[in-house]
């Protein structure tokens, strides 16, 4: 077809032929100029533009960190955000933050991602018609304003309502103060995962709504199924208390689970107690004297004997730790019984302390305000709702009818940054800063208020919704007068104590004081009893530990995150025992249907061995709607097979009352999932050890060093029989040089042996480290429906390649059954249901005598001097060999250009790709890649020592996964130089390599996780 | 010479050694190249399965055009297995090519007479197969663009490829065996040439012909150069028929992945190279005697004993087999056991199965002269050790990668249609050349078989000549 050459092109053309030759060498100048600026990257050119004038502080090449706070959850974890050119790179906790220490979980990392999204609104967004079309701020603002001011001239502020989040700090003060400034009640703060409940009943039994539990002070923790690993109240300082406690080892404490499925805190205990759901405050109830114990074993379904077993450790301890959770709708009593039981065994001060509390959940809204706002919605009492960074449409019981019910008001507004289901329903959006580019104040725990501060500019034309609220308060000429400060980062400066306060204080983003209280919205309808319902099974519907009750869903790097747990990613399955399966006719990855009173649901059966035969589990969170963006429509929605009950004191939502019928349907789903065998067949890869074991071994067993130990000789250098052979004639022993991996070498370059330790008694298994490190080395996620081949796609949907393996994870948490055979063919025993699950970190062992490094023809990989083994991209021919020759199978091969932003494989679309780390290469298709030990740290703090003329300090820096590790778990560092931390614990009593036997001294030494048996039972070991 | 065997009086199943085929119904010098040169005439039947074999390619073509576009991930890699059908594909056909030299040169150096009628087609298969196979580790790799790297090569940035990888030694293995194995077929060929030039009637197709026998004159001086020459060669590819395919073993048996650290893997690939590329010839050869009314030339007596080599050849597999089992019991190496297990009772007990069933446990058949003398039931035969060689290298690298040392790796592998389409394409490439081969040489060698029937004499006096 040959173009028509309109008028209009015609026009074009001849203006084009009309250029001069001045004008003609002006565009070519210009156009050499752009096209060299864009060479090197995908961006538009106007981004590059604002660095000819460089801002101050803008060095290029050169990292630049803040300090804020960390808004994923409600905890409020300090954050030092690395921004590298004016872009947040990496998000990391910050050390000196009393919460969270340093540490970061692996949502917290992911804010990143929420703030890169894809998926983020760009501007102002009204509605037309039936979709919402794009706007300007002054048009978006007008219709706000102008619908504000009729509630106001009308009186209707009783028929207005703001949904927020729930949050700590100065913003919802404001908010309550402009919202009454229009005569509307103060806002909801909403959270679907807060454990209304607990809180409240913590609250009346401690007098804090979260005391802090302090783990170490303790000698046995049991947990009523309080998920305190599995991102359930506070995850970071929860974990890095209970870290803290069982890295101890000599008097760590013992840790007993009491629940229906062993979540990931489950798992983490030494002792599982099977009990039914809801059965866990008769249990209470009974060792408190309430009722006899052979009661509550009938109604927890376990044998008496593991009962009287608890009652009497729990006597026994001379410093307990009992900490309430709970899925049932008794869980707000549960929390008063544990709090009574607690209190009677001298613990509240001791290893309960209130007065070290959180404030997280601090006048939270239960899920009957929600109801009672639906009950309004639905009597047409609301004329305008107004929603800010919460999901109501989708984190609430689908039977609720949320969603319906906001249809139904005339006008609909949402301040979130990321379309989602709530935000598709209404009539404006006007898009907030992310938490990442906003001033906000948290204080998480009394005294101490953590700032947050913008680390960037914004990345779309969002605004700030204080500063959106507060420019309309300024409008209205009644309440002008009451908001001199500028925007709200002057209204902040005002309430924390004046700007240079606030200025001071930036750096740490500490500073001491109180920010804020506030009234709580009391408006809630009676709470609804919960309903049993039908079915032979109880149905636990739990919040994930990875993307939550859906607010990580739309974050790439959480949806590839295996769940803990299940190793589930980017799917949802119903959880169950073998027996189970067994009874329906079922094997793994067979469609069932789990039917509530509420809905169906089908999904693929995931067979469980730590739950109940009568019990299934469906974590929440996936299968949003398209307009929750491209990655959250992953997996189904177990909203909808969420009966609507609430907890009888509080209100707060109950999410496992309901009894459910499974029933096989036809077809079945590949597992999405990263486990190959969930068993050590006997491999001693992770291993354990007991104290009383340690002990014996202390005293008995000589130590001395033979030739080729493993725990010596993978110290540097020449003593690795690959690098000696690397030199050639200069590797003979007796030779005068021995280049330059020889340790005395005078470039030094041999001295180190960067070396990690890894204590499998603290680590838990969050995988926080897994997305630390995605986040630090550019590693692409491959799960999208859209990643897989493009002809002919053997098989669809989300996860189609990782079925096939090829998750890139550079570190994988691997979680192992102890057991004899298949979980699937273990039968429940009530009297003896417990079995053991070993999580160990596996990456790169940087062995001295690499098997990949002499199987690859073209040096692809080879061994650095520095003890590193060294993967060049750039040399790489993609043979494979070398990970076929690794024992630990850590090489990671790049199947598809996942790193190409023109094919649909590509792991990093716009603006996604901002997040990359410089220091990093983006990995092309067809070469291998695996953990480097973060050598872009390595090098980095090389050459800033060089540049400041001086030694590297011990512990200087440290690698991604050690830095973010919730449990403290990694210790990275030069094991050749004994001030380095890493160098004492490589010789620690319970040090060890995996596959020693191999010969392959690797550069990781693992430290065993060390069980903690009966007391009873370790007398007769 | 013996007395020869006529027809009439021979044993319904006569026992010959090799060394004594001969072929009676052959009369004389012009009979052969008659018969044969009739051969060079493109049928009907030819043309149609040249287009199924660029058919065949033309699927390969784009199935690689496609991988190299997209990535190896369209191809079936389910990590830790890392190789896959096109490393099975390129031991499959080095391992065909092995018979053609083992044919052409060891049973040359040891006057095995039975050799004489096959071994053209044998050579001919040996390059192009070697040619298939020199492909597949390029298809195999992540950037094929980069494949040169493999090979040493003077640089400015002084990078060598590691001597150490046994993928190193491959290239030199492969191009060593494809230059060495043309060369010889080249050499064999220039008399033949020489007959074919002498019959042209085309001018250029003449000349062409004249530069390939190199002006060959049929004179005593060249045939005596001619001969040393060819022993030469002869003698110079024997160790090559070992020393490859022990090398293309040293892939898997330098590694220290369960299943591949084991040495026996020299000999018993040789064993297994020799067993497939045997029944190669049988799949090409039966149906070409039958189609091109050559029965008298590749007599039964000839598949007779190249069954026996076969029989032969499947023991000392069947007995690799059972050393490699013995072996991960008897090293207590529990890595080893597991893995052994799992190949033949656990996830790949079919691959296992398929294997032993069609390398170890049909060639027995081959104890019975009457199948040995019966064509159809060798060509079946051939097909079922064709397969069963290839499911051999598929159980060698397939189950060892997935049942690792590391269990929470583990995992299957199913190929993808590009995997197939590969495999097929590979044929396609394979027959395309083999095909073009048999319309323009000769595909038995004349002068060979002109040397072992009677010289023309005069009337009467040929029963008493003799070479």
């Amino acid at each position: 077809m040959t173009p028509e050459i309109t008028e209009a092109t015609k026009g074009a053309l001849e203006e084009r032929a009309a250029v001069k030759r001045r004008e003609f060498l002006k565009v070519l100048g210009v156009s050499t100029v752009a096209t060299a600026a864009v060479g090197c990257g995908t961006g538009e050119v106007e981004k590059l533009i604002p660095y000819l004038v460089s801002p101050d502080n803008t060095v290029p090449g050169v990292s630049n960190h803040y300090a804020t706070t960390c808004r994923e959850c409600v905890a409020g974890c300090g954050l030092i955000v690395e921004v590298r050119d004016g872009r947040a790179i990496k998000a990391e906790g910050n050390p000196n933050h009393p919460v969270n220490r340093g540490a970061l979980c692996a949502r917290g990392q992911s804010g990143l991602q929420g703030l890169f999204n894809p998926d983020r609104f760009r501007g102002p967004m009204k509605r037309d018609g039936d979709k919402l079309v794009a706007t300007t701020w002054e048009d978006a603002m007008g219709i706000l304003a102008q619908k504000l001011g009729e509630v106001k001239s009308t009186n209707a502020g009783a028929k207005v309502a703001f949904i927020n989040q729930h949050e700590q700090g100065s913003f919802p003060a404001l908010l309550d103060q402009i919202l009454g400034g229009y005569g509307i009640p103060a806002h909801i703060s909403y959270d679907a995962e807060a454990p209304v409940a607990t809180a409240q009943a913590n609250r009346a039994a401690y007098g804090s709504s979260w005391p802090m539990v302090d783990f170490s002070a303790s000698d046995l923790i049991v947990s009523f199924s309080a998920d305190f690993l599995d991102g359930w109240g506070l995850p970071v300082p929860q974990q890095l208390a209970f870290a803290d406690a069982r890295g101890k080892v000599e008097g760590a404490p013992r840790f007993i689970y009491v629940g229906a499925r062993r979540s990931l805190t489950g798992l983490n205990a030494d002792h599982w107690i099977p009990a039914r759901v809801g059965s866990e405050l008769a249990i209470v109830n009974a060792m408190l004297g309430k009722g006899s114990l052979a009661a509550a074993a009938e109604e927890a379904g376990v044998a008496v004997e593991l009962l009287q077993g608890l009652q009497k450790e729990v006597r026994e301890a001379s410093a307990s730790a009992l900490v309430a959770g709970g899925h049932a709708a008794n869980s707000g009593e549960l929390a008063t019984a544990v709090a009574e039981l607690n209190k009677s065994r001298g613990n509240i001060g001791k290893t309960i302390k209130p007065a070290q509390g959180f404030n997280a959940f601090n006048g939270v809204a239960s899920q009957s305000e929600i109801r009672a706002l639906v009950e309004k919605m639905n009597g047409r009492g609301l004329e305008m709702i107004l929603v800010r960074g919460a999901n109501p449409a989708y984190t609430t019981p689908l039977g609720l009818g949320f969603a319906t019910a906001m249809a139904s008001v005339a006008f609909k507004v949402s301040f979130s940054s990321i379309p989602d289901e709530t935000t598709a329903l209404c009539d404006l959006v006007l898009p907030d800063h992310h938490a990442l580019e906003s001033w906000g104040d948290a204080e998480p725990i009394d005294g101490t208020v953590s700032l947050q501060q913008p680390t960037m500019d914004a990345v779309f034309d969002s605004r700030s919704t204080a500063d959106v609220l507060l420019a309309l308060a300024k409008g209205d000429p009644a309440q002008a007068s009451r908001y001199p400060a500028a925007d709200y980062r002057g209204w902040l400066a005002n309430r924390l104590g004046g700007n240079a306060a606030l200025r001071a204080a930036l750096p740490t983003a500490l500073m001491s004081g109180s920010s804020a209280t506030r009234t709580v919205n009391a408006t809630r309808a009676a709470a609804l009893p919960a309903v049993q319902g039908a079915g032979d099974y109880q149905l636990i519907t739990y919040v994930s530990p990875t993307i939550g009750d859906g607010r990580g869903a739309n974050k790439p790097w959480l949806q590839e995150l295996p769940d803990p747990v299940t190793k589930i990613c980017w799917q949802t399955v119903v959880e169950m025992h073998g027996e189970t399966a067994l009874a329906i006719g079922i094997e793994d990855g067979d469609l069932v249907t789990v039917e509530t009173g509420a809905g169906t649901l089908t999904a693929p059966a995931l067979i469980y061995i730590g739950i109940r035969p009568d019990t299934i589990a469906v974590a929440l969170g996936r299968g949003q709607a398209e307009s929750a963006g491209r990655y959250a429509v992953a997996g189904e929605n177990a909203y909808g097979i969420l009966t609507q009950a609430e907890d009888a004191r509080s209100g707060g939502i109950v999410y496992g009352a309901t009894r459910a019928k499974v029933a096989k349907a036809s077809g079945n789903q590949r597992l999405v999932t990263t486990e190959g065998s969930g068993r050590q067949h006997g491999r001693n890869i992770a291993q354990a050890t007991t104290v009383a074991e340690l002990i014996a071994n202390t005293n008995s067993v000589e130590h001395h060093h033979f030739d080729g130990q493993a725990s010596v000789e993978f110290l540097p250098g020449l003593r690795s029989p690959v690098a000696n052979d690397a030199q050639g004639d200069f590797g003979v022993a007796d030779s005068k040089d021995k280049g330059q991996y020889d340790p005395n070498h005078w470039s030094g370059a041999a001295k180190r042996r960067w070396a990690m330790t890894i204590d499998l008694a603290k680590c838990t298994g969050c995988s926080a480290c897994v997305t630390a490190c995605y986040a630090e080395n550019n590693i692409p996620t491959v799960g999208a429906a859209w990643q897989g081949p493009v002809l002919l796609p053997d098989r669809t949907g989300f996860g189609a390649n990782i079925t096939r393996s090829r998750e890139m994870a550079w570190i994988r948490l691997e979680r192992y059954w102890e057991l004899d055979r298949e979980p699937k063919d273990v039968k429940f025993d009530s009297a003896n249901a417990d079995f053991e699950t070993r999580f160990i970190p596996m990456m790169c062992q940087h062995c001295g005598n690499a098997p990949c490094e002499p199987v690859c023809p073209v040096y692809a990989t080879y061994h650095a001097p520095n003890g590193l083994n060294v993967q060049v991209y750039n040399r790489c021919v993609g043979t494979r060999y070398c990970s076929n020759n690794c024992p630990y199978k850590v090489r990671y091969f790049n199947w598809f250009g996942y790193g190409e932003p023109n094919r649909t494989q590509y792991a990093f679309p716009e603006p996604l790709h901002w997040q990359l780390n410089p220091d990093v290469t983006v990995r092309g298709k067809g070469v291998m890649e695996k953990c480097t030990f973060c050598v872009q740290r390595i090098k980095e703090t090389e050459h800033r020592v060089a540049l400041e003329g001086r030694e590297m300090e011990p512990d200087e820096f440290t690698t991604a996964c050690a830095q973010a590790c919730p449990s403290r778990a990694i210790i990275f560092g030069d094991a050749a130089d004994e001030n380095w931390s890493v160098a004492k614990w490589a010789k620690d009593r319970r040090a060890y390599h995996v596959f020693e036997e191999l010969n392959t001294f690797t550069a990781v030494v693992y430290l065993q996780k060390v069980n903690h048996p009966a007391p009873s039972a370790s007398a007769n070991a | 010479m013996a007395t020869l065997v006529q027809p009439a009086d021979a044993p319904r199943r006569p026992n010959i050694a090799t060394a004594d085929i001969q072929l009676p119904a052959v009369k004389d010098y012009e009979q052969v190249d008659n018969e044969i040169l009739a051969i060079l005439k493109p049928t009907k039947a030819w043309f149609f399965g040249l287009l199924a074999a660029l058919a065949c390619l033309g699927l390969g073509a784009f199935s690689w055009a496609y991988q190299i576009h997209q990535g190896l991930g369209v191809a079936g890699y389910n990590p830790p297995v890392m190789w896959g059908v096109y490393i099975i594909t390129f031991v499959f056909w080095v391992g065909i090519g092995h018979a053609g030299t083992l044919i052409s040169a060891i049973l040359y150096l040891f006057r095995a007479g039975f050799r004489t009628t096959i071994y053209r087609a044998a050579e001919a298969m040996t390059v192009f197969a070697v040619m298939t196979a020199g492909l597949f580790p390029i298809i195999h790799i992540g950037r094929p663009w980069k494949f040169f790297w493999l090979i040493p090569y003077p640089n400015w940035r002084l990078l060598w490829p590691n001597f150490k990888s046994p993928l190193v030694w491959d290239v030199f293995a492969i191009t060593t065996y494809l230059t060495i194995s043309t060369t010889f077929l080249f050499v064999g060929l220039i008399p033949d040439i020489a007959v074919l030039r002498d019959r042209e009637t085309n001018p250029l197709r003449k000349k062409i012909l004249a530069f390939l026998s190199f002006g060959w004159r049929n004179s005593e001086r060249e045939w005596r150069h001619f001969a040393r020459a060819y022993l030469f060669l002869a003698a110079f590819s024997t160790p090559l028929v070992l020393s490859v395919h022990s090398i293309v073993s040293f892939d898997f048996a330098m590694g220290i992945v369960p299943g591949w650290h084991t040495t026996i893997f020299p000999p018993y690939f040789v064993a297994g190279a020799i067993f497939s590329g045997f029944a190669m010839v049988w799949t090409i050869i039966i149906p070409m005697r039958k189609w091109f009314n050559l029965k008298h030339y590749v007599t039964l007596n000839h598949l007779d004993a190249s069954a026996k080599m076969v029989l032969f050849t499947s023991m000392v597999v069947g007995l690799a087999y059972t050393i490699e089992f013995f072996i991960a019991w008897y090293g207590g190496v529990q890595y080893e056991q597991d893995y052994f297990w799992n190949r033949v009772f656990g996830q790949w007990w079919w691959a296992a199965w398929i294997m032993l069933t069609c390398n170890m446990i049909l060639p027995l058949s081959l104890f019975s002269q009457k199948l040995r003398r019966n064509p159809t039931w060798l060509w079946i035969l051939s097909i079922f050790i064709n397969i069963g060689m290839w499911f051999e290298r598929f159980v060698i690298v397939v189950p060892s990668l997935s049942h690792d040392v590391e269990p929470w790796q583990w995992s299957g592998y199913v190929p993808t249609w590009v995997d197939y389409g590969l495999l097929i394409g590979s044929f396609g490439w394979f027959f395309m050349w083999f095909l073009l081969f048999v319309k323009q040489l000769p595909i038995m060698a004349l002068a060979e078989i002109k040397e072992i029937i009677p010289p023309r004499m005069k009337k009467g006096a040929h029963h008493h000549g003799g070479h």
